[in-house]
């Protein structure tokens, strides 16, 4: 069997040819873009999915293995966040890795030193066959201005959480365009939103594709997208300057980071309440308890499998937890 | 006006009349027999089903519990309402709610099995647990293996009613891990009506733990309460 190295070293040349790159969590989309990359966040394809994965934990990693060891994803190279996610993406990124596709690991610190993530990039930058378009990081930073309004117009009531989420996941891979992606953005429509009860949603994105749009119908207006905010806080134009900033993505950091950063922004969001979404088998389910003890919020914590529809059983606790919000 | 409470296994309604509380219960899908002669504008409904069936308001069964255990017991901290498909654990005083609907370990279903498995009704349960003069333990967490752990046990020479006292154990451990800390802990729902599965809960809590006259209207009539 060839191992991962082996694999790598197969990749160099291909540079002057733009290749579809998926990724399976934050990966800096500046540095895939500038080598001439087009970023694919697999896991923007997984709410959508009817797929049932033969072997699994956590469904989201379960179903882009598969589909990517059977090639039912059209892709050119893997980079799997191996560090700052979870031991489910690293196992089985390597199993996509022993299906013959050319894959790279990449990991964040957990202390978030700058130079360790500027020595990681320059790795992934000698995968992805060094930088060729140095101007694609200013690009995207000025299109994570855009995403930072939809945000702030998000919770000024001006965007409805659904539209707004849906900008604001996409920044994993900017729809692996720059142009459509900024059309995309413009086309946003605005109206005034009844803003009802303010909620945060912490934790990974719920694997449910209406999610925001049954919150939203259930009285409850989600003001804040704990990961799709990281996607358009983060950036830099060049690889110390993305290792500086990236450094502080706060999934990848110890929990009284991420949390001290999340009493910082449900405060400026003045939130009635807090939604942890945990992913049935994910290790984020353990740190539950941590945030209910730590945030000061009327909490509700839901769990979701398979991808699809809200279940029933979830707008249940969604519509209890709204007459909860109105008792409080 | 009415509460009515169309549940995953049972419908119960429930009307005050001259002070006096009046219910009738009947299975999930005859509802329509609780609601002769009453139009929906005279319905306040609550349970998996409030929803699906003609109502003025609905309210979820949440909201229904704290309406409902307050008219019996007004200072209740914890509530613990065990239905046929989930349990629901309201903390009152903190205003905060956990559902348990992905494991039948702490759920109604999970006596049923072993009520089927013995061919008893339900409603026996409670009786062959008295007669028990053992109580083997039953470890497994998992509804489906506590099953199997149950056969075992008879094979092993426990009397069915010490391996019934055991599943109610086992089941009344479950649901005591859910349970936080309080001073005054109803319990509702159908399920609650087994003297077994509560004697066993009280000993695992060490407290008495308080049940309304009718545990299985409680949700029907805070609805009422929660509207009226």
């Amino acid at each position: 069997m060839k191992s991962i190295q082996n694999y790598k070293l197969t990749v160099n040349n291909w540079c002057l040819v733009q290749k579809k790159i998926a990724i399976t969590a934050l990966v800096p989309p500046e540095l895939i873009f500038a080598c001439r990359g087009e970023p694919f966040d697999v896991n923007n394809i997984i709410p959508g999915s009817k797929k049932y994965p033969r072997n699994k934990l956590c469904a989201w990693t379960a179903i882009w293995q598969e589909m990517l060891s059977k090639r039912e994803i059209d892709i050119d190279f893997l980079i799997v966040v191996a560090g700052g996610d979870c031991h489910n993406a690293l196992v089985d990124g390597q199993k996509v890795a022993m299906s013959g596709i050319p894959t790279h690991f990449f990991f964040y610190p957990f202390d978030g030193d700058p130079d360790y993530l500027e020595s990681q990039l320059y790795k992934l930058s000698d995968f992805l066959g060094n930088v060729g378009s140095p101007e694609k990081p200013g690009q995207i930073r000025e299109l994570k201005k855009l995403g930072q309004k939809i945000d702030k117009k998000r919770a000024d009531g001006k965007i409805s959480a659904g539209d707004a989420f849906r900008i604001m996941i996409s920044f994993s891979d900017l729809m692996g365009d720059l142009d459509k992606f900024k059309k995309v953005i413009s086309s946003t429509e605005e109206r005034k939103i009844d803003m009802g009860n303010r909620v945060a949603l912490i934790g990974v994105p719920p694997i449910f594709h209406d999610f925001h749009d049954v919150a939203q119908a259930l009285g409850l207006a989600v003001v804040f997208d704990e990961l799709p905010f990281e996607f358009i806080r983060h950036s830099g134009n060049d690889i110390p300057g993305i290792a500086r900033d990236y450094c502080n993505y706060t999934f990848a950091r110890p929990l009284d980071f991420r949390i001290k950063f999340l009493q910082e922004e449900l405060e400026k969001r003045k939130v009635d309440g807090v939604i942890h979404y945990t992913q049935f088998a994910c290790h984020h389910m353990l740190e539950d308890e941590i945030m209910r003890l730590k945030l000061d919020y009327p909490m509700l914590t839901i769990q979701g499998d398979l991808p699809g529809n809200t279940p029933e059983q979830i707008k249940l606790r969604l519509e209890a937890f709204r007459e909860l919000l109105e008792r409080s | 006006m009415i509460g009515l409470d169309v549940g995953s296994t049972t419908a119960k309604k429930v009307s005050i009349e001259d002070g006096e509380i009046k219910y009738k219960i009947t299975g999930t899908h005859n509802w329509k027999d609780l609601v002769t002669g009453i139009g929906g504008n005279e319905i306040i409904s609550t349970g998996y089903f409030r929803n699906s069936v003609p109502h003025r308001a609905s309210v979820t069964e949440i909201t229904a519990a704290i309406y409902g255990v307050r008219h019996y017991f007004p200072d209740a901290d914890v509530i613990v309402d065990i239905g046929g498909q989930d349990t629901k654990i309201i903390d009152v005083k903190k205003n905060n709610f956990t559902i348990n609907d992905k494991c039948s370990a702490g759920t109604g279903a999970f006596l049923e099995f072993v009520a089927n498995y013995f061919k008893i009704e339900l409603k026996e349960m409670g009786s062959f647990h008295s007669r028990a003069k053992r109580i083997p333990a039953i470890n497994n967490t998992c509804g489906v293996f506590a099953l199997s752990e149950m056969i075992s046990q008879l094979v092993a020479g426990y009397t069915r009613e010490e391996v019934i006292a055991g599943m109610h154990y086992a089941f009344a451990r479950r649901i005591s891990f859910m349970i936080p800390e309080a001073q005054k802990l109803v319990l509702i729902g159908g399920t609650v009506k087994n003297k077994g599965m509560l004697s066993a809960l009280e000993n695992i809590l060490q407290k008495e733990v308080l049940v309304p006259d009718e545990p299985q209207i409680v949700n029907a009539l805070g609805a009422l309460k929660y509207y009226c």
